[in-house]
């Protein structure tokens, strides 16, 4: 994925290219990256694509497969690439949205392919959890000032009447 | 869905948190942004919102701890609308929702808010071929510092009457609350949830 964002990158000449799942984290990402908050982009543009989509429905169409927004410095391109990941450009606004859309086409169907092999290469791979070392999770999240003299406690539980 | 990406060591997971209109969801998110410390990176709060501060589509708060050791966690806290006509945009911001936190306002005159509500997450997890007895959801009964609120015996047999039961919190969240053992739990139960599904892949 890391190396078709490159090549769109190179061929486009655009700013930087995300992959997004469409629930909303970053996959990966490439180029002048620095420039955007892309975490948040991510979930902004999955929801806006979702939502975009949703109108699509309504519409009578099975999808709008890609949003252009033209900006008067930076532009944005989601293209879609499957039914979970969607394909972000960013790029100056005075380029070409025709070659944008063309590189990203050829992008989006080479990383659909690469996913689809993947899928089909090792379907159950996954990540030894129980091998980690999970934290004591009941601190991952901490409050800036000490917690107040009676913190709330988990609700005591009653057993459930039998019907 | 989890995202777990081995050659960055990280892992992404999305938090949502549901419940009815103006019940306390957007105040969670807002009081976690404003008062959690020692995390490795914690974003912007992206409220996108009405003129009223109702919630329009989604409240987004990215926050990156150390749950893993040796692995970056990224937690991405979602809110939904509470409102009865944004149906279609909660069903949009539950899509790979790893972990649930209802937020139910303690009030009595909301009991029946918040059983539609708990009964709309359900159907809307349907609806992206979810199951709420596969996702790990904790109960928050917010605003239990104002004059008219049930007894959380009452809320509990009303949101909570399962067999097995979800873990549930009282908050003021207004006050900060109960909202960071509420974020904590759910955050206990997720990662429990991913050892115990990978001890039973045998990976």
């Amino acid at each position: 994925m890391d190396g078709a964002l490159m090549e769109l990158l190179q061929r486009s000449e655009a700013t930087a290219a995300l992959i997004i799942d469409k629930g909303g984290p970053l996959i990966c990402q490439s180029g002048d990256t620095d420039r955007f908050d892309t975490t948040t982009i991510s979930a902004l543009a999955a929801g806006s694509f979702c939502a975009t989509q949703a109108i699509a429905e309504r519409c009578g169409e099975i999808n709008f497969s890609s949003i252009y927004q033209q900006g008067d410095h930076t532009s944005i391109l989601f293209r879609n690439i499957d039914e979970d990941l969607l394909l972000i450009v960013m790029f100056r606004a005075a380029l070409s949205v025709g070659a944008i859309k063309y590189y990203g086409d050829q992008a989006a169907e080479g990383v659909a392919t690469q996913i689809q092999k993947a899928h089909l290469r090792a379907p159950e791979t996954s990540i030894d959890l129980v091998s980690m070392n999970v934290l004591d999770a009941s601190e991952v999240f901490r409050h800036s000032e000490p917690p107040p003299a009676q913190a709330p406690a988990p609700v005591k539980k009653k057993k459930p009447k039998a019907s | 869905m989890a995202i777990i990406n081995q050659a960055t060591k990280e892992l992404q997971v999305k938090i949502v948190y549901y419940g009815p209109g103006k019940g306390g969801k957007t105040t969670n998110l807002e009081q976690v942004h404003a008062n959690v410390k020692d995390v490795k990176e914690k974003g912007k709060l992206v409220s996108l919102a009405t003129s009223s501060d109702r919630t329009l589509f989604f409240d987004f708060l990215p926050i990156e701890a150390m749950a893993i050791k040796g692995f970056k966690t990224k937690f991405q806290l979602y809110t939904v609308p509470g409102q009865v006509i944004y149906n279609t945009t909660r069903q949009l911001v539950l899509r790979g929702v790893d972990g649930i936190v209802f937020v139910a306002d303690s009030q009595y005159d909301k009991m029946s808010e918040n059983v539609e509500s708990f009964q709309n997450l359900e159907e809307n997890l349907i609806s992206q071929k979810l199951n709420l007895a596969n996702i790990p959801y904790v109960l928050q009964y917010n605003k239990r510092d104002l004059a008219n609120v049930a007894p959380v015996e009452y809320m509990e047999f009303l949101l909570n009457n399962r067999d097995v039961q979800a873990p549930s919190f009282t908050s003021v969240a207004a006050k900060c609350e109960g909202v960071f053992e509420t974020l904590n739990m759910i955050t206990r139960l997720l990662l429990n949830k991913f050892i115990n599904e990978s001890a039973r892949k045998g990976v």
